[in-house]
């Protein structure tokens, strides 16, 4: 059985997914795309603050001024592509990045909903966070498996140990 | 020049290489104003800085826990051009001590180093070195 996103000779991606899990991936970013801002709850951990500093409220809002609708946007562009590629067999490396965005976005807006901790066990199927947090394990084992193969176009990947 | 103009000829400079442009996308309606400051704080402000320009920031990533380890070592080794190695022990420098410094230079460098952090949702931010 050949890996579920695998890297082609001509440098593009297969991806063998259910369609059960892109249509998924398409219901969420339709509906997480329009609501996107610092100013929503849910999306809000999308926009972390840069100054952390106490007397930086001003260097702070200058940032938010300048990168807010710049992070919108990114965000956006990758639901957008996402959705449109949802049910493609074949994906480009700049399609797969742009996956690899939305569904990292998915994660932090469910994961942070979950309130999920580092060794956080799964609920128990009657729990009512049950379907949200089992949502959030799949985004986590597709992330895995785009970043597996990303990592593996990276330049150094694979450079023996020491070598500078 | 400003280092919010610095920045933005910086994003604008990045919008021809893989950055979505922002032609196209609707924004959303501003729910509240943008925060006005203080003439006197903002004088203050740019007196401290006058006194710490030539002092690097640095680019801080905090632990958090829903980044995958891999995709935060990915992370690195992208943005910053590290080997796999350097962005590995990076990495694990943010899970066990909770934070570490990826990047340091000019405010206007590191601001646009935690912008690219925050584009790929990392926890990033940035102070002047002590």
């Amino acid at each position: 059985m050949s890996a579920p996103i695998r890297r082609r000779r001509d440098g593009r991606y297969a991806v063998k997914l259910d369609a059960s899990v892109r249509a998924v991936l398409v219901t969420m970013a339709e509906q997480l795309s329009p609501i996107i801002s610092p100013d929503e709850p849910m999306t809000r951990r999308l926009f972390p603050p840069a100054y952390a500093g106490e007397n930086e409220q001003g260097k702070e809002a200058d940032y938010r001024t300048l990168v807010d609708n710049a992070l919108i946007n990114h965000h956006r562009e990758a639901f957008a592509v996402m959705a449109a590629t949802a049910q493609a067999d074949i994906l480009t490396e700049p399609e797969l990045n742009a996956w690899l965005s939305a569904v990292g976005s998915l994660r932090l807006v469910l994961g942070t909903r979950l309130d999920v901790s580092e060794d956080m066990e799964a609920p128990d199927p009657e729990e009512p966070t049950a379907p949200e947090y089992a949502l959030y394990e799949l985004l986590g084992q597709l992330q895995y498996l785009m970043i597996d193969v990303l990592a593996a176009g990276l330049p150094d990947e694979g450079r023996p140990a020491g070598a500078l | 020049m400003s280092p919010a103009a610095a920045t933005t000829a910086l994003l604008a400079a990045r919008s021809g290489s893989g950055v979505p442009a922002d032609v196209g996308v609707p924004t959303p309606r501003m729910k509240s104003a943008p925060v006005e400051v203080e003439p006197t704080v903002e004088e203050i402000t740019d007196f401290d800085e006058l006194l710490d320009t030539d002092k690097p920031w640095l680019v801080i990533v905090w632990n958090d826990p829903i980044n995958l380890m891999s995709f935060v070592t990915f992370v690195f080794q992208k943005l910053f051009g590290y080997s796999k190695e350097k962005a590995t022990s990076l990495m694990l420098d943010v899970h066990h001590k909770g934070r570490a410094v990826v990047s340091s230079g000019t405010r206007e460098r590191a601001e646009l180093d935690v912008y690219r952090l925050h584009e790929h949702g990392l926890w990033a931010t940035m102070e002047p070195s002590t």
